[in-house]
């Protein structure tokens, strides 16, 4: 469910992605981008764009790698447009928000786990 | 990334992941699983739904190796795919 402001509440989400039911006749397009900041060095791209539905739980991949001599530490943010969708964009568990280190040369995985909330379909300005 | 140019109050508020962040595949542990699903991916026109045992699949390795937090497979939203239990029913 979605608290004031948009905002999840999050000790329940455990229960509502057990509980959720897809939404099999909403078919949603995301894809994915992938923006690193010039002081970053990283290569870092998005693998792939995907048609999920609501209240179904899904897997996206970015992959990324530190193409230089020396361990670089960095960390992602994340954005969701439009705006309107962003709100019902949850991530259950991705690569975000905590600083990461590639070691030189290393190239690595990063998954986004990730459902949009079943009440987006019931939203009439998305 | 999009930069939105947002004149009104409302602004996108990135929130921290319900579970956190995972932790780095070093050794790449889990690419075989990943490959799997990205191959399903591919032959299934992108659509998640028809790739969710692979996905499962690849959640399990992170977990048996300790690249994720243990998880009933009910609370990510594998419910449908535990051997025994029904399909979940669809809201029309």
């Amino acid at each position: 469910t979605t608290g004031l402001g948009g905002s999840a509440v999050a000790g329940h989400a455990s229960d509502q992605i057990e509980n959720m039911v897809p939404v099999k006749d909403r078919i949603i397009k995301v894809t994915f981008n992938a923006d690193v900041h010039a002081s970053l060095q990283w290569n870092f791209r998005q693998q792939t764009e995907i048609y999920v539905v609501p209240g179904e739980t899904a897997l996206a991949f970015y992959k990324a790698k530190n193409p230089t001599d020396k361990p670089v530490v960095g960390i992602s943010t994340y954005n969701v447009v439009p705006f309107e969708a962003g709100q019902y964009f949850n991530k259950i568990q991705c690569f975000c928000f905590e600083e990461q280190r590639l070691n030189p040369q290393e190239e690595v995985d990063m998954p986004v786990f990730f459902y949009i909330d079943p009440e987006f379909a019931e939203d009439p300005r998305v | 990334m999009s930069t939105a140019m947002n004149f009104g109050s409302k602004s996108f508020q990135p929130r921290p992941p319900d579970k956190g962040s995972f932790p780095l595949d070093h050794f790449g542990e889990c690419r075989s699983f990943k490959e799997k699903f990205m191959k399903c991916l591919r032959d299934n026109k992108f659509e998640n739904a028809l790739c969710r045992k692979e996905s499962k699949a690849y959640l399990e390795c992170r977990m048996e190796r300790q690249l994720m937090a243990q998880e009933p497979l009910e609370k990510l939203g594998f419910g449908d795919l535990i051997d025994g239990k029904p399909e979940a029913k669809t809201n029309s």
